[in-house]
């Protein structure tokens, strides 16, 4: 039998129950492939493939999930893909 | 037309436009500072909430280049939706009034050949992004009629639109390309 791990009983803290929100970014027929990849580049710091492949789902599948956090952080990027001209929205996670 | 955006051994972005092409864009900047101003329902109200960039008219838009500018955040939550709108949206207006008033000042300080730093070159990249935007929403580009689009007779009222638009892909992506590579 093994032993439990000595935080299991612990509460869980107010920001990991927060913590399955996501933010999407739609595909929309103007924004250019290249640029992007170049947002997910300079706001996320992904590097280049991943933003790469990130583009191409949003490109052929029509969505991305592009980050993951709390709903503040997840309005952050939210806010910053707007800013970007990027069409963004955010949702708790199933 | 021009050669799209280049880059020097020091750093700088360069653009080189005719006066024409000049023309286009300040034009396109002064359209695009008045398109995206605050609407008067949103401006009127509580003055300490505008202070601190709070509306209390929070609704989409209704202009689609403007509800594309502007989208809901949350898709199937309108009072979220609704809140993020009215702590967000003005920012995010005067965000791209900043960047189409730097284009413009560019436009004017500069001749044929734009000397751009590097804070310049990304309000040009939002400027660019932005117009098209506004203007493709305008055309109703899909992934599947931009080809229809670009065989438009002359005299059809959406061909000058559409050029303009080709133009200004163009040079946003000669933008992008440089960002990219500089990382």
């Amino acid at each position: 039998m093994s032993v439990a791990p000595a935080e299991a009983l612990r509460p869980l803290l107010e920001e990991e129950l927060d913590r399955p929100w996501i933010t999407i970014v739609w595909n929309d027929p103007i924004n250019l492939m290249s640029y992007v990849t170049y947002v997910f580049m300079a706001y996320f710091k992904y590097d280049r493939a991943k933003a790469e492949l990130l583009m191409m789902d949003v490109h052929e599948r029509g969505k991305a999930v592009v980050s993951t956090g709390t709903r503040e952080e997840m309005e952050r990027d939210v806010t910053a893909m707007h800013s970007y001209g990027l069409w963004a929205t955010l949702q708790k996670d199933d | 037309m021009s050669t799209g955006f280049q880059r020097t051994r020091t750093g700088r972005t360069v653009l080189r436009v005719d006066a024409m092409e000049k023309t286009v864009l300040a034009s396109l900047a002064e359209q695009m500072i008045a398109f995206v101003a605050p609407t008067q329902a949103a401006a009127s109200g509580d003055p300490l909430a505008a202070i601190v960039g709070i509306d209390e008219v929070a609704e989409t838009p209704t202009d689609p280049a403007l509800a594309r500018m502007f989208p809901a955040a949350y898709r199937d939550d309108d009072e979220a939706a609704g809140d993020f709108r009215r702590f967000t949206e003005r920012d995010l207006r005067a965000h791209k009034i900043a960047n189409a008033s730097k284009v413009a000042g560019c436009l004017e300080r500069h001749g044929e050949k734009l000397v751009l730093t590097a804070d310049e070159a990304l309000c040009w990249l939002g400027f660019l992004n932005d117009t098209r935007i506004a203007i493709g929403t305008r055309l109703e580009i899909t992934e599947a009629n931009h080809d229809e689009l670009a065989e438009l007779p002359a005299e059809d009222p959406r061909a000058g639109l559409f050029d303009v638009y080709d133009w200004l892909t163009f040079l946003q992506d000669s933008l992008v390309q440089l960002e990219l590579d500089a990382d």
